[in-house]
């Protein structure tokens, strides 16, 4: 309930209070009011907001449909693209949407292992967000290539001709992780949202909402067998998605650095992209958290300290992104080739300078800003770095595909990426779909992960109620809602 | 009627007049037969096939677009026939008054590419793209197909009716007031023709005329020699060749064979490389030619300081045989202060270098002259020649047949504007457009009461208001003539099939509308030229008859060569006289010329409708569909304009206005913009409507070559120029890629030394770059044991860069033409595409040229295959990288990986669209599709052989598969009929040269050979075990199986720069492991 916070100012979670931990979930007394406030956002009218945000992204959306399909009736010459940039803005899409689908599943899964209890605020948006971006990035190869009613040759299909696809292709490796990827994504986060699903379920007033919950929770009783279960599940598929995590974007740099294009063929792309891609999630978690939780008055869940630690995180992966590309200038002029080295003079000095140099403070001199805890904190300010990490992680994709092919090793055929309106209109579009996805998330399904929260709060621990234990003026119920993971002096966060 | 058991299909008249035929058509498709007349469907060409089918059936005729007799039911079948074979016919393509020898190929009666013909003693020598591209004219959807009467649709049957009661009119007035205006022919037929108009019309006015004529040449020598005569140099004999403006390797009807002559003189073939020996090149000219690319020194000057130049040369060898007279002019003229100002820093340098290198190679040194340079530079050209004793050896003098014919036209255009023409005849040509602005045609043609138009388009002049009929003419594949080559040779000009224009439409060339005009018999093309050369040869009947078919043949009549007249007195007076008028017209040296340039591409405007041309890059400029106003890049700046900023040119009162284009190599004051551009008016087919800018509209009947420019400003607007290769030190003004990064790989890219380096370094191509260990991330392709090792050589010190190649593979691989739109995006098709660079720090000054001609290498380790998620692009095991179109669906990742960028991507249904002129850079058009493709008559041009390919795949150079395969198809079946199959072992004979690839038979210089690595003794085979043979990008380790020959040049001055170093011996990487 949005009341259960009037009257307090935002409560500095921030600092780890000497003896004891931060609280993670403010100005909440009961469990009822997690849920009810999760809920809510389900069951209730949305905000004006809402309405005006979907209505846009509708729009794109629908933009996006219609670039799409004049694209596939015309022909891939609607793009911009030419002889020897066979690849922009369509493959830098691919790139960015699954880079940001990377925080989700990092989040869930590998801070899941790594028992960062601050995850549980922001897991299952962060997820959600993911399987959306996928969803745009899957698009794009699709699209992109000449002959899309054919694009499924891409696929190991039993045929007639008795042809395969070729192995050593890095795109039917991408095939093969992005598929992967989602599918795991898409599993992980529907386990996990199951006993949310029973709550609203339970909760729901409509016939046609008990249904589709109802459905939907596939029969969620939250027993101790479900539960054990459960935890089972969610624990297995952790494990097979941190190992995704690392693979998908290694798998996308290979699509450039297996190939021979100066300024593509180098080793250290694939960790250089999986940072890049933690990165852009976060930066992209933070662009979607800050705006949702004001909107829906999540502010007690989604506290300053879990959009702290994100922005830790993207400062580190910053660090790191800068130290790559650094990294890539130095190899390029230790290695002493000369295609090498002008591949990166002309990234910084050539054409496309420009973009080089918006990636270049994008990436890199923003995050620097999050070092200042005053910065880390300041809610505008997170939102406009976090907006300008996404636009410079976006150039570096640009920059990356389009200067490396537009000068390569024949100057003679040296040309310049022109967009048309098509590839603007296309990502635009893209952004419309990720839009439209997302609020019809937020609108309809429980954008908090309620039970995961209440685990963290301090009424799960089994000793509650006992003197001395902040705020626990109520019994704790024993077995209503178990401890999810391990007794609380494990329990830790950044 | 035609007998059936014919050999040749010959009169076109047989059918076309046929009363039977006609009323038949008539009768059962009235409908048809008009509706054929502006439309082109599938249906109508069926309806005209069936009709004439069913005549051939009953005996009456042949059928149109067959060659008669031969597709009369298999019943009677031509001996040797095979249906899906190609047969090949000798034919001849007159250029501007030169017959160009052809060998045309046809699929089941139909024409589909010209190739040289190698039996001619002319011929053999490769093939120009526009003579090439001349098929295109055959199918051409925007070609005339009615008779036009006041502009409006009409009947060949109504003009006959006309010229009948006008011949009658004309005779009896003995031809007064009848005026004919006619290209340049050089046929007996149409000599013969003239002849018998002379002398049943005395009074006529007969005028041949061509608005990029050899007056100069003719005029030259005429001065010369006081006679008239031809030179005919022999570039393949002279060790220093001198040009004076004379794109001689391309700018010519002729430079197939000039090319060839040229590249003999530049074979690095010595047994022992240290006795290697090269010709030298020196070029003056105004702006950069191909010439001028391939020089080995080159000066810049203005077109109108070539006189000067001419008699600096003269004097520094003591020209004019003893003669005071001309010395004391030649002197007179080299003094003036205009001419002194030429000799300052690298004219000097080189002018010194030439006339020394002249005088110790007397009698193996040859000058020239472009056709566009004064007759008195040829005069001198000629005294030059003479003193130095190259006359009988470098350069032979034959009778020059044609006239000049300026004065003539001129003459002409003062009668019409007079009221004296009463009836004027226009036989080709479109003057309305092309002729001199101070003329005025279309003003005087006002005054003309009846003026007769025969051209293949209704054009400009067909469509004028006071034009009163227009008649479509045959194209030269189409009806029967007669012409000669350069050299004099007498070629018969065979039609392969009946014209496409509708029965009742004409289709008539010259010497029948000639035929007709006199009322005689016969007026079929076919009669007429075996009538003369009966009359020529002496001999008849079955005698006649064998001479006739032989001559058909081998596609000439053997022994016509003209025979040498050398050793003419030379009239020294008359040049000392034109030396001394020229001295006093000698322009000061801050006056900015205009030269009115010869564009092969388009030539006067004749070829523009022809889309290979519009979309062919020039060889210099690598602009498309436009020509430009070239100009230095120093001139450019001080006007204030970049490329493709409008400029207004200004001569005499008369001005034009087009985009400007700073070219590196240009004459700081010469601006060069080339004619057969910017035709707007109606007439004009779509492929040539709107491209470039009309120089017409500044050229006189004064300066139909050079014209001092009033004034030249930047009008402020822009021009979008579409061009092929955007970076270069030629745009380092605009380019914001970092310069060094180009110079610095050119010299691995393009290897050449001089020939004192090759001396001493044979193998240096092989050591400029180091190549580290080889290791493939993958298996290689395994080829062991091939039957055939397919591969090609590319020699660039022949390599001219004329783009003969790219239109050769463009017309056998149905590669589409794209529109000038879509070359501005980057995506044009060609599979094998020129490049060329610049040398040098300074971009306005380029030390060299580079030309390299790039196609798929067909990698053995090709980067391509590694990447295709698919599989459609594989190796097959003779070594060819295949593109499987069946199989792309368009990820284009393996153009991504090409490290040539030699893979061309359709990005739309190219072949089912017009190719568009030009849309806004961020347009896309959704009517990029036409309803039913390409226009059907377009579509017959296709070679069968080649998948059409649809959008979306990729598609790139297959070294002609298909040739290989017919080829081996071909040499297998012999074999097994020999009795080959009974060994069991496939091994049946390939003989090396059996498969020439498109490009490589259209190559005038031989810079390009195919064949079988297997055969260690084939040309390939040597030429790749040469220690010039390198690999492109090898350190790649792609494994090409495409290798270059460096260049080996000839400088004549010593030269401190960086590049130079880049051959001396000290930088060779002594650690090279090349070809390891």
């Amino acid at each position: 309930m949005s009341n259960s916070s009037k009257g307090f100012t935002e409560t500095d979670n921030t600092q780890q209070p000497t003896g004891s931990r931060a609280p993670l979930v403010l100005n909440m007394h009961k469990f009822g009011e997690v849920t009810h406030q999760v809920c809510r956002i389900a069951e209730n009218r949305p905000p004006m907001a809402w309405y005006i945000a979907f209505v846009i992204c509708l729009g794109m959306m629908g933009f996006l449909g219609f670039c799409v399909t004049y694209l596939i009736f015309t022909g891939v010459g609607v793009w911009g693209l030419n002889n020897p940039v066979m690849w922009a803005y369509d493959i830098t899409n691919f790139v960015f949407w699954v880079g940001i689908g990377h925080a989700g599943t990092l989040i869930s899964a590998i801070l899941f292992l790594f028992r960062q209890k601050w995850r549980t605020g922001i897991n299952r948006f962060a997820e959600a967000m993911t399987i959306f971006a996928v969803v745009c990035a899957g698009l794009f190869p699709g699209i992109h290539v000449g002959r899309v009613w054919l694009a499924y040759w891409l696929f190991p299909i039993p045929n007639s001709m008795e042809m395969w696809p070729q192995f050593r292709s890095p795109l039917l490796w991408d095939v093969f992780a992005v598929s992967t990827y989602f599918t795991v994504s898409l599993v992980f986060w529907y386990v996990g949202m199951i006993p949310d699903l029973a709550t609203l379920r339970d909760r729901a007033k409509g016939r046609f909402q008990q249904f589709a919950y109802g459905l939907a929770s596939i029969g969620w009783r939250g027993s101790m067998r479900h539960w054990h279960r459960y935890e089972v599940a969610y624990l297995l598929l952790a494990a097979l998605a941190t190992p995704l995590v690392l693979s998908v974007h290694s798998v996308v740099s290979f699509d450039f650095a297996v190939s021979q294009v100066p300024g593509w063929h180098t080793t250290i792309f694939p960790p250089y992209f999986v940072a890049g891609a933690i990165f852009s999630g976060f930066a992209m978690v933070v662009s979607l958290a800050v705006p949702a939780r004001e909107l829906f008055g999540l502010k007690d869940l989604i506290t300053m300290r879990h959009l702290d630690n994100m922005n830790k995180i993207i400062l580190l992966t910053g660090c790191m992104v800068g130290y790559a590309y650094s990294m890539e200038f130095f190899i390029a002029w230790y290695s002493g080739a000369m295609y090498e080295k002008f591949a990166f003079v002309n990234r910084a000095f050539g054409q496309y300078w420009w973009a080089y140099w918006i990636m270049v403070s994008c990436n890199v001199i923003t995050p620097q800003l999050f070092w200042f805890k005053a910065v880390r904190t300041s809610i505008p300010l997170m939102f406009i770095l976090s907006i300008f990490v996404n636009v410079g992680m976006w150039f570096e994709r640009f920059v990356i595909i389009v200067t490396s092919l537009a000068n390569d090793f024949l100057p003679s055929s040296w040309d310049q990426f022109v967009p048309t309106w098509v590839d603007i209109g296309t990502m635009v579009g893209a952004f419309g779909l990720f839009g439209t996805l997302f609020l019809l998330f937020c609108r309809y399904l429980p954008m908090i992960a309620i039970a995961e929260v209440k685990a963290v709060m301090p009424e799960a621990n089994p000793h509650a109620g006992h003197a001395g234990h902040a705020g626990d003026d109520h019994g704790f119920p024993a077995g209503a809602v178990p401890a999810l993971r391990e007794p609380r002096s494990s329990e830790d966060s950044l | 009627m035609s007998s059936v058991k014919k050999p040749y299909w010959r009169s076109v008249e047989d059918l076309t007049n046929s009363n039977e035929f006609r009323d038949w058509m008539h009768r059962e498709f009235p409908d048809g037969a008009s509706e054929h007349a502006t439309e082109n469907e599938r249906r109508n060409f069926l309806k005209v096939m069936g009709a004439s089918f069913a005549l051939a059936g009953l005996g009456l005729a042949g059928c149109r677009r067959w060659p008669e007799m031969k597709i009369v039911p298999a019943a009677s079948q031509a001996a040797n026939r095979v249906p899906g074979d190609p047969v090949y016919y000798s034919s001849v393509w007159e250029f501007s008054g030169f017959a160009q020898p052809v060998l045309v190929k046809s699929y089941d009666g139909r024409p589909i590419k010209l190739d040289t013909n190698t039996m001619h003693p002319w011929g053999g020598a490769g093939i120009s793209s526009a003579a090439q591209s001349q098929i295109l004219g055959l199918y051409d959807p925007d070609r005339s197909r009615t008779v036009l009467s006041k502009n409006t649709q009409s009947f060949y049957e109504p003009f006959s009716v006309f010229l009948a009661n006008k011949s009658r009119d004309l005779r009896a007035s003995g031809g007064k007031g009848l005026a004919i205006l006619m290209d340049m022919h050089s046929g007996p037929s149409h000599a013969d023709m003239i002849a018998r108009v002379k002398s049943a019309f005395p009074q006529a006015q007969i005028v041949a005329w061509e608005p990029l004529s050899r007056d100069n040449v003719i005029q030259g020598n005429a001065m010369a020699f006081s006679a008239q005569l031809r030179p005919m140099p022999s570039f393949d004999k002279a060790n220093i060749i001198v040009s004076l403006g004379d794109d001689f390797l391309y700018g010519s009807p002729d430079s197939p064979r000039w090319a060839r002559q040229w590249s003999a003189g530049r074979a690095v073939d010595a047994v022992d490389p240290k006795t290697q020996q090269i010709a030298r090149l020196y070029v003056v000219e105004n702006g950069l030619t191909t010439t001028g690319m391939n020089a080995d020194e080159r000066l810049a000057i203005r077109l109108s300081d070539m006189g000067v130049v001419a008699a600096l040369i003269a004097q520094g060898i003591g020209a004019g045989d003893g003669s005071p007279e001309l010395k004391s002019a030649i002197d007179t003229m080299v003094k003036s202060q205009a001419t002194q100002a030429l000799l300052l820093g690298r004219g000097q340098e080189v002018i010194t270098a030439l006339i020394a290198d002249l005088k110790s190679n007397r009698g193996t040194s040859l000058i020239t002259a472009g056709a566009t340079a004064s007759a008195l530079t040829h005069a001198l050209v000629a005294a030059i020649n003479r003193t130095l004793g190259n006359e009988g050896k470098t350069i032979n003098y034959i009778a020059e047949s044609m006239e000049a014919s300026k004065d003539r036209f001129t003459a002409l255009c003062t009668s019409m504007n007079a009221g004296s023409v009463d009836t004027l005849f226009i036989l080709g040509g479109n003057p309305v457009y092309d002729a001199p602005v101070d003329c005025q045609f279309a003003n005087a043609m006002t005054k003309v009461p009846n003026v007769i138009h025969l051209g293949m388009y209704a054009d400009e002049t067909a469509l004028s208001p006071s034009c009163s009929w227009h008649i479509p003419q045959a194209h030269f594949l189409e009806s029967w003539d007669d012409a000669r080559s350069f050299d004099g040779t007498l070629s018969v000009q065979q039609p392969l099939i009946l014209p496409m224009i509708p029965v009742g439409q004409g289709g008539k060339n010259q010497i029948e509308l000639l035929a007709e005009l006199l009322g005689s018999d016969p007026t079929d093309s076919y009669s007429i030229v075996r009538r003369t050369h009966v009359a020529a040869s002496g001999l008849s009947g079955v005698g006649f008859d064998t001479a006739w078919r032989t001559w058909l043949d081998q596609g000439f009549v053997a022994g016509t060569a003209a025979k040498a007249q050398n050793n003419a007195p030379l009239a020294s007076a008359a040049i000392a006289a034109a030396l001394r008028a020229e001295t006093t017209k000698v322009n000061a040296s801050d006056v900015m010329e205009v030269v009115f340039l010869r564009d092969m591409k388009v030539w006067d405007g004749r070829f523009s409708n022809f889309a290979w041309m519009q979309e062919l890059p020039d060889p210099v400029t690598k602009i498309t569909w436009d020509n430009v106003a070239l100009m230095s890049s120093q001139f450019a700046q001080t006007i204030g304009v970049r490329r493709g900023d409008m400029v207004k040119i200004s001569v005499d009162g008369r001005s034009v206005e087009a985009a400007a284009w700073p070219m590196p190599g240009y004459s700081d004051a010469s601006v060069g913009l080339s004619v057969g551009y910017g035709r707007t008016g109606p007439g004009v087919g779509s492929t040539a409507l709107d491209a470039g800018f009309n120089a017409y509209k500044i050229r006189t009947t004064a300066n139909p070559d050079w014209a001092m420019a009033s004034s030249i400003v930047s009008t402020g607007a822009k021009y979008l120029i579409a061009h092929t290769q955007d970076h270069g030190a030629a745009d380092a003004l605009d380019s914001k890629v970092p310069e060094e990064g180009i110079q610095e790989r050119l010299p691995t890219l393009i290897r050449e030394a001089s020939v004192g380096e090759y001396r001493n370094h044979p193998d240096f191509a092989r050591h400029l770059t180091h190549v580290a260990s080889r290791l493939s991330l993958w298996s290689e392709t395994n080829l062991e044991g091939a039957r055939f090792r397919w591969a090609m050589s590319v020699d660039l010190g022949k390599c001219t860069g004329c783009s003969a190649c790219v239109t050769a593979c463009q017309a056998e691989n149905n590669i589409p033409v794209v529109g000038k739109d879509q070359v501005l995006r980057g995506r044009e098709m060609f599979w094998i595409r020129i490049d060329r660079y610049f040398r040098g720090s300074n971009p306005a000054k380029p030390e060299g040229f580079a030309i390299q001609p790039v196609t798929c290498m067909h990698c053995e380790n090709a980067p391509c295959e590694q990447v295709c998620p698919v599989a459609a692009t594989v190796h097959d095991k003779d070594g060819i990288n295949s593109m499987v179109y069946n199989r792309c669906i368009g990820t284009r990742y393996c153009s991504n990986n090409c490290p040539y960028k030699v893979r061309r991507f359709n990005f739309f249904d190219y072949q089912r669209r017009e190719p568009q002129r030009e849309e806004g850079l961020l347009k896309v058009k959704p009517e990029y599709y036409v309803e039913d493709g390409p226009d059907v008559w377009l579509r017959m041009q296709f070679n069968p052989e080649v998948t059409v390919r649809m959008r979306g795949v990729m598609e790139k150079c297959t070294f002609c598969t298909q040739r290989i395969q017919a080829a081996k198809i071909k040499y297998k079946n012999a074999w097994a009929k020999s009795g080959g199959t009974a060994s069991g072992v496939d091994n049946f004979p390939m003989p090396d040269g059996a498969v020439e690839t498109a490009c490589q038979q259209a190559c005038p210089t031989n810079a390009i050979i195919f064949g079988d690595l297997n055969v260690s003794d084939s040309k390939v085979a040597k030429l790749h075990r040469s220690g010039r043979s390198y690999q492109l990008l090898e350190e790649l380790n792609t494994k090409t199986r495409l290798q270059y020959l460096a260049r080996v040049t000839n400088p004549a001055i010593e030269r401190e720069s960086g590049d130079a170093d880049d051959h001396a011996p000290a930088n060779y990487d002594s650690h090279a492991k090349a070809g390891s």
